[in-house]
């Protein structure tokens, strides 16, 4: 199904933060003006069973409760899926909990309404097995959700049981970890770990391992709230971390706790959210707005000419000449990528609170994510033996194979479908692009840019044109344009690799004439100022930077927004991204459930990028020496890229779709030919 | 919330729920169609009652036998499965625990069938009720509802005939009971089961994703019947499945599919499928070109369709013919394919493996002797 009808009723703005396996943008509905919060899956960087994620998909349709996050809809874009959620502006309660802990009164309301949300699924015969501060939402209002059903089960009958391992350890209940059938009371469990997360800043045992904490659950006695509470708080903990699960009161009995029958309303809670957001203004935290950009993988055209031969007539695919992408692919030497990358590369910032953006990379903890470690969900199926993505094993990092054996080389086009049943389909490729093809020789090495116009060019194209392409093709469903969007970022490539400057021409030259024209400019350029400001921090071309509120830091967080490991990610990953990158301990690794898990698992994985340069000074010296020059460039770049068409606040796709369009015809125009001279035109 | 209505009261309407139930669903089309519903609703939440019990309360067997017995006598599992995508929001998922309850009960006493009392009933009397469920994805509202039913239901090998043999009132079909089925007589097509290629091609996400999950329970789950079923519609069956599953433009149908085919080819119940499904010249050129596919997962997916063709033994004269002639190409194209995956060691002896294969094909094809 066409999801690129159902997607344009939605105009996505900033990021929001990056949720199970996917990042959560803000959007408005533009047919009702309601504010949505829309997550995008990057499917194609996920091994897992696209089944899994429809489970979730099923749980959250099935439910309608005001104590549960509200699901609108879910369509596929090419090979995002994007699900839109109701929108809670007030945050998660582990966000809160960074300005501060709760107080009593507000541990009270929350527990309440979280006790109600519970009552709700497990009436629906739904379990939801990641009860924690970061999985409970706050509307503005103050208004309390239960969020990400990631890990959710539904159970057809009341009396069934459960024995899949899941959830995050040190909310796990001990029923849970030891396997041995468990239901609706694990989350009662997990209710009271919040609680005393809530009141104490982080759930018991924090200071341990994950692995460690999974032995000590079951064996121990059950953790209780100590310190200055009221008898009935400490009550309601003590009831809810009960251990036999049998003795556990339900959602329903608790519901009558004198602890909860007192609790005030939900308005108080706005008190958090203000309190929060003072915090961070007092702490000056300049919030930069990520917007929604339609950036990906990279897509390299194949290495092989030819298509396959079948029968005796031979396919009448255009022969393709070799353009070889600027990407380092694994036939290049290693030195020639590590070459072209300081040619690329932007310095380094410090400190920059990028995140990570990497294939199927999970996201670096930021400076402030102490816990990260600790709050990572284990995923893991026993029934089916597959585990969730946020189990995969943390790759050690390499520093230079990981551009041989980026994603780029293997990303082959698919050039015309000629096989048995769509061979008629051949014939429609146009002729002169036949021509064109077979033009280029077999194998560019790239032009070194030797002027600043054409490292801009190739900048241009490293940093705007090759990932909007590339977004616009993996958006993309039906064959045909796909192709056609294959071949003009084959023309983008050639040009970059013979002559950058004439990209940097071209899209000069188109940027002015666009700006002279009023609606043309109205269109595609907005806010003009956004990206400069940004310019100063982060390093202006990633979208990746901090998310405004860093919620992301929980462990069920991953990066689904897989780009692949070329120097242009590497140039803005923040060098803080390896700080003991404890995400690694995801349990995965040592926890011997998961042996048998590993290999497929970890196979999937694409080769990490060397984040931080460490291990490779090489690298870093080389960046060194450009920085200067680079900084001189990149002022320059910011007041073009400000300019680009698909940048911020543009609704995306439209724009880009439009502006390829145009850059399509010219190419088909007269190409070849000086370049510098036709985007004059 | 089911728990808001009395238990008493409850317990007294049992017998005449199902006959409540069958005059409101009944009536959800006319004028009154508004109220009616919400009637039922109600209805069907205490229905719900009856068969789950409530946290407070086990549930009553003797009630629930009545209640199946009036479900079965007003035919109600029909006119819900029918009317289902009808029903409020609610009440779709109060007739989706109906189903399973009905479906999964046995009375306590009496002769026991190998198939519970409602299912043996339906199988064998009313299997409109199974072919409705399917029909289910017609509208985004029943699908996931009928789907969990289904797939629920679908365990069971007689169910599983009855909606793979419909074939409307031909000779043969599922249309009158499980036991007026012939398995050898080809399909026309036009079946419940066929419209399962639709629905997961032509639906939205959601949809389409239910409906596969359904389709893949029943072509994996049978290993007796699903063979014969294959066997007898072989071409009719794959060429539905790759002109319209592998070939979709859903990226997620393409790769799902892809995934399935190569479960069914490797599945040692459908050898004779498998063996005769690589001897397609054809089938190999879809499988080759999915190796060329701008995505990787489709391009992963498609190798272990294509290693299969590769491995066997018995290469048909077709299938020798193209990999000889693309000898060159497939073992350059092999030595750097998807070579990122450097961690994933079974995959990388596979491709060995294949390479090895293919280097030593003969020069020209040679039949192959079994």
């Amino acid at each position: 199904m066409d999801g690129e009808g159902v997607a344009s009723r939605y105009q996505v703005l900033e990021e929001l933060g990056r949720g199970s396996f996917g990042v959560v943008y803000k959007g408005i509905d533009k047919a009702t003006g309601e504010t949505v919060a829309i997550k995008h899956i990057d499917l194609e960087s996920s091994e897992d069973d696209i089944q899994e994620i429809q489970q979730e998909i099923s749980v959250l349709s099935t439910c309608a409760s005001s104590y549960v996050t509200q699901y609108k809809a879910s369509f596929l874009r090419g090979h995002k899926l994007w699900i839109v959620m109701e929108y809670l502006g007030g945050g998660s309660c582990l966000d809160l909990l960074k300005s501060g802990v709760f107080n009593e009164v507000q541990i009270a309301i929350i527990c309440r309404e979280l006790l109600f949300g519970l009552e709700y699924l497990h009436s629906e015969g739904k379990i939801h097995r990641d009860i924690k501060a970061a999985n409970v939402l706050l509307s503005e209002t103050g208004k309390v959700k239960l969020a990400d059903f990631g890990v959710a089960a539904q159970l057809t009958y009341m009396k069934s049981q459960r024995n899949t391992f899941v959830g995050t350890p040190f909310w796990m209940a001990p029923e849970v970890i030891q396997q041995a059938g468990y239901d609706f009371k694990a989350d009662i469990w997990s209710l009271g770990i919040s609680a005393i997360e809530l009141a104490m800043g982080e759930p018991p045992h924090a200071s341990l391992h994950p692995m460690k904490v999974l032995f000590h659950i079951p064996k121990n006695p059950p953790p209780r709230l100590e310190g200055k509470f009221s008898k009935e708080f400490k009550d309601f903990v003590t009831q809810c971390l009960v251990k036999d699960p049998d003795l556990r009161p339900t959602a329903k009995e608790l519901l009558k706790h004198r602890f909860i029958r007192s609790a005030g309303k939900v308005e108080a809670l706005q008190e958090l959210i203000q309190r929060k957001r003072n915090a961070d203004a007092r702490a000056d935290q300049l919030k930069h707005p990520v917007y929604y950009q339609e950036t990906l993988h990279t897509i390299s055209p194949k290495d092989e000419a030819d298509e396959w031969v079948f029968d005796t007539v031979k396919s009448i695919v255009p022969r393709r000449g070799t353009v070889r992408s600027r990407k380092p692919s694994s036939v290049f030497p290693v030195e020639d990528a590590m070459r072209k990358l300081d040619l690329k590369d932007g310095p380094l910032q410090p400190n920059t609170p990028g995140t990570v953006r990497k294939a199927t990379g999970r996201r670096q903890p930021s400076t402030a994510s102490r816990r990260s470690s600790r709050q990572n969900s284990i995923r893991r199926h026993v029934s089916n033996g597959s585990p969730r993505p946020s189990l995969g094993p943390k790759r050690p990092l390499q520093p230079d194979m990981s551009f041989g054996n980026s994603g780029s080389t293997m990303r082959l086009f698919r050039r015309v479908p000629s096989d048995g049943f769509n061979s008629g389909l051949l014939g429609s490729s146009p002729p002169e692009f036949a021509n064109e093809n077979h033009a280029p020789p077999a194998y560019h090495s790239p032009v070194e840019p030797n002027s600043k116009e054409a490292m801009l060019g190739r900048r241009l194209y490293n940093k705007a044109l090759e990932p909007c392409l590339d977004e616009l093709h993996a958006q993309t469903a039906a064959s045909s344009k796909r192709d056609a969007l294959a071949r003009l970022s084959d023309a983008f490539a050639y040009l970059d690799a013979v002559d950058p400057e004439g990209a940097y021409h071209l899209l000069r030259n188109l940027v002015s004439t666009i700006s002279q024209d009023t609606k043309l400019n109205n269109t595609f350029l907005p806010q003009q100022h956004q990206p400069s400001t940004k310019s100063n921090n982060n390093d202006n071309s990633e979208p990746s930077s901090k998310p405004p509120n860093d919620g992301t830091t929980q462990g069920t967080v991953l990066i689904k927004g897989s780009r692949p490991s070329t120097a242009t990610t590497l140039a803005c990953t923040p060098p803080t991204s390896t700080s003991s990158s404890p995400t690694k301990l995801i349990l995965s690794q040592e926890n011997p459930h998961l042996m048998s898990h590993h290999r497929r698992r970890g196979s999937m994985l694409p080769q990490p990028v060397s984040l931080d340069g460490r291990g490779s000074p090489d690298k870093d010296r080389e960046r060194d020496r450009d920085r200067a020059e680079k900084d001189r460039e990149r002022e320059k770049m910011a007041a073009l890229e400000a300019k680009f068409p698909g940048r911020p606040a543009v609704p995306g796709m439209e724009h880009c779709k439009a502006l390829s369009d145009l850059l399509y015809a010219r190419w088909t125009d007269g190409l070849r030919a000086r370049w510098a001279v036709l985007a004059g035109a | 919330m089911s728990f808001f209505f009395g238990r008493t009261r409850a317990r007294t309407n049992t017998v005449d729920l199902a006959k409540q139930a069958r005059e409101h669903v009944t009536k959800l089309e006319g004028p009154q169609g508004a109220a009616k519903a919400d009637e039922l609703a109600k209805v069907l939440a205490q229905m719900k009652q009856v068969l789950q019990g409530t946290h407070e309360a086990e549930p009553n067997p003797e009630q629930i036998y009545q209640l199946v017995t009036g479900i079965i006598e007003e035919d109600l599992l029909y006119l819900l499965a029918v009317h289902l995508h009808r029903l409020p929001f609610e009440s779709r998922k109060d007739t989706q625990v109906i189903f399973s309850y009905v479906f999964r009960f046995r009375p306590p006493t009496g002769p026991q069938k190998p198939e519970p009392f409602a299912l043996a009933h339906v199988v064998e009397r009313r299997p409109q009720v199974l072919v409705e469920l399917c029909r289910g994805y017609d509208h985004k509202e029943s699908a996931t509802p009928a789907g969990t039913v289904l797939r629920e239901v679908l365990k069971n090998e007689a169910a599983a005939a009855v909606i793979l043999y419909d074939d409307g009132e031909e000779q043969g079909s599922s249309y009158r009971g499980v036991g007026g089925i012939n398995p050898d007589r080809p399909q026309s097509g036009r079946g419940v089961f066929w419209s399962f290629f639709d629905w997961i091609d032509k639906s939205s996400f959601e949809v389409s994703a239910d409906a596969f999950t359904t389709f893949r329970e029943l072509i994996t789950k049978h290993k007796e019947l699903v063979p014969r079923y294959l066997a007898a519609n072989f071409d009719l069956f794959f060429d539905r499945y790759n002109s319209v599953l592998v070939q979709s433009n859903s990226y997620v149908t393409k790769r799902q599919s892809i995934k399935l085919l190569g479960e069914i080819l490797l599945d040692r119940a459908n050898y004779n499928i498998m063996t005769a499904y690589v001897d397609r010249g054809e089938h190999l050129k879809i499988v080759m070109n999915l190796l060329r596919d701008d995505r990787k997962m489709v391009q992963y997916e498609g190798f272990h369709v294509f290693k299969v063709f590769v491995a066997n033994p018995h290469k048909s004269v077709p299938v020798q013919k193209i990999l000889i002639m693309n000898r060159d190409k497939l073992l350059l194209f092999l030595s750097h394919f998807l070579e990122d995956r450097t961690e994933d060691e079974q995959f990388i002896d596979e491709r060995e493996f294949l390479i090895k294969q293919i280097r030593n094909l003969p020069p020209a094809p040679v039949p192959p002797q079994r």
